[in-house]
């Protein structure tokens, strides 16, 4: 267990590296990136299965479009994208898109207009199910999405439907666009809302690899309806140096931080877990 | 120059790292400044739509709604059941399609004083097809009692709070936010329902609006080395629309085309060959604007280029429509 927890301590440390390398291009939603490397490590590394094909059996959808620098930075990191393509990220012309659109490998659905993703992971989820495919459907998004109605009439219909092979998963980061969603709009009590929905709701700090393997393997667990996994991070976690600089970007423009120690602080904690790791 | 806040400088759309100037934003103030009714609801998008000097000096009568903006629209059509004029904030895209059903039992059926201010019009956006509206003129043209109006850049945004208060029921406001600050240019007065005359020509009527007209503009200039002298007309006013202007525009130069900056189904365009073909005037004519498809994300000249609105398709259109003209 150690091993496997160090290992993906690695790959959570080297997908923010990735991050970092794409978004000291142009800028780029780089703190939510790094402060959801956790979460994509257990979640593309060790809890979605292997289709056989190179890609997975289970299903990721990723709600809210700005989180792809996430799935970048991990699919760069599982050998599915090369560094060199994402650094071209929003060139005008090119196919790496901020924002990506259905069709580029790793997104389910084309998504930007923020809170749709519930509804379509639980439409997926059912559909899955009918069909009589064990496949789990896995839906990213985040706090702001909370403030739209839409997200709740998706997660009424899922625990309606008992959909116990969903598992949405809310980075419920205390930010969005105009500051804390604590001083703007507040979602809490973020946990009580789902449970009342009737989902199986879990609250963990979402930056700790063995609390997340639990967690996923909790929501795994449930058969009689869908889970929900609220991951209390903030911005920037795991790279103290950028999180002291810029706490509250929900953009980081490409002049906004010292990216170089940023990668220097994280090549540190790289070379470290690399000498631990066989 | 005035220092950013951190979250000015967290701002996804300024990307210039600077402070931008927010005429739009300053004119709202001091509208609101002289009357009381005026509340600003926004949708998470504070600095993006310029509404942070309203949230800043006039806190007691500005709502972050959060990322809600069918909420918003709601909200404003209470608040305008009581006597406010709510000004609702948000991108084109969310704010027009995201909430029609509400913005027309809510707003346009009771005919209320809500405005709707989008920004990010048409392709104008890195952000690709989930920020894009290039199908929101067409939508909010068709809800009776709506009025719309876009400036053709900064120096009429001032312009555009002037016209969202003087029409009585509910505005949808075609908002560009400025990439740089703009050269100094004195504005010609604006007015419902009137399309600016921003060049003379004789030739051909280009009729266009927001970012399309600095770009018609440019045609002209190049038309004019062709020796072909374009009338270009700033039409602000897309609804309701100016149906004296097209007429006599339509007449005189005996060509027409229109540019915009949105689909060519239901835009500027069809409002123009609507006018066209009610008077029977038939006459060579050709819309340009984004062709019936999604387009993608880009920096702004780049995808004006690439989708055919900018100033050398115009050039080209014209073109081929004196072509026509002549061999008529
Ligand atoms: C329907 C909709 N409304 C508004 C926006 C504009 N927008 C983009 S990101 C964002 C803030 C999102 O909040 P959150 O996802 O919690 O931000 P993060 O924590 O990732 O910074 C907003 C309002 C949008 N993309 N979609
Ligand atoms: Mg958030």
């Amino acid at each position: 267990m150690d091993d496997r927890i160090r290992k993906l301590e690695l790959t959570a440390a080297r997908i923010r590296r990735n991050v970092l390398d794409i978004c000291r291009q142009r800028g780029g939603y780089a703190a939510q990136g790094v402060a959801l490397a956790d979460i994509a490590s257990v979640l593309y590394f060790d809890e979605m299965r292997a289709d056989g094909n190179g890609w997975f059996h289970d299903r990721f959808v990723l709600s809210n479009g700005h989180d792809a620098i996430m799935t970048y930075g991990a699919l760069a990191e599982s050998g599915h994208y090369k560094m060199e393509d994402l650094r071209t990220i929003n060139e005008d012309g090119g196919w790496v898109d901020q924002s990506p659109i259905e069709g580029q490998l790793g997104f389910e659905i084309t998504a930007g207009s923020l809170g749709q993703g519930p509804s379509q992971s639980a439409g997926l989820a059912w559909a899955l199910r009918h069909r009589g495919s064990d496949a789990r459907v896995y839906c990213l998004f985040s706090d702001g999405e909370l403030q739209e109605g839409n997200v709740w009439e998706g997660v009424m219909f899922a625990a309606h439907q008992k959909l116990s092979n969903l598992c949405y998963i809310v980075d419920n980061n205390d930010m969005q666009a105009s500051g804390h969603a604590s001083n703007v709009m507040n979602v809490e009590p973020v946990h009580d809302k789902f449970a009342a929905f009737g989902l199986h709701s879990i609250r963990i700090s979402g930056t700790d690899i063995a609390e997340l393997i639990d967690a996923f393997a909790q929501a795994r667990s449930v058969t009689d309806k869908p889970s929900v996994l609220i991951c209390d991070t903030r911005l920037w976690d795991g790279i103290d140096c950028l999180q002291e600089a810029l706490p509250m970007a929900h953009y980081t423009a490409k002049t906004a931080v010292d990216w170089d120690a940023g990668l220097a602080e994280i090549g540190s904690v790289i070379a470290a877990l690399e000498g631990v790791v066989g | 120059m005035t220092t950013l806040t951190q979250l000015e400088a967290a701002d996804f759309i300024n990307r210039s790292f600077k402070p931008l100037p927010r005429a739009y934003g300053d004119a709202l103030v001091e509208a609101a400044l002289g009357d009381q009714r005026i509340v600003t609801l926004c949708a998470d998008l504070v600095p993006p739509t310029e509404t942070d000097r309203f949230r800043d000096e006039l806190p007691e009568r500005f709502h972050n709604v959060g990322i809600a903006e069918a909420n918003m629209i709601g909200l404003a059509g209470g608040m305008a059941r009581s006597g406010e004029i709510p000004f609702c904030h948000s991108f084109c895209a969310f704010i027009t399609k995201r909430v029609l059903d509400q913005i027309t039992m809510q707003a346009a059926y009771p005919n209320l004083p809500v405005k709707i201010v989008g920004f990010l019009p048409g392709i104008a956006t890195l952000l690709g097809v989930s920020h894009q509206a290039i199908e929101d003129i067409a939508i909010m043209r068709a809800v009776p009692n709506m009025a719309i109006f876009e400036p053709s850049g900064p120096e009429y945004h001032a312009a555009m709070v002037q016209l969202a208060l003087e029409w009585d029921g509910p505005a949808y406001l075609r908002m560009k936010r400025p990439e740089t600050t703009p050269t100094a240019f004195t504005p010609m007065p604006l007015e419902i329902g009137k399309g600016v005359v921003r060049r003379e020509g004789t030739d051909i009527t280009i009729i266009s609006a927001g970012l399309c007209v600095h770009e018609s503009l440019n045609a002209a200039e190049l038309l004019s080395q062709k020796g072909i002298e374009s009338r270009v007309i700033d039409m602000a006013s897309i609804k309701p629309i100016d149906v004296d202007l097209i007429i006599e525009s339509a007449i005189k130069t005996k060509a027409v085309i229109t540019a915009e900056n949105h689909s060519v189904i239901g835009g500027l365009g069809s409002a123009v060959a609507e006018v066209l073909m009610d008077e029977g005037i038939g006459i060579p004519f050709k819309r340009i604007g984004i062709q019936d498809q999604f387009c993608e994300g880009g920096t702004t000249p780049y995808l004006m280029r690439k989708f055919g609105i900018d100033a050398d398709a115009i050039t080209r259109a014209a073109t081929a429509v004196i072509q026509r003209k002549k061999s008529k």
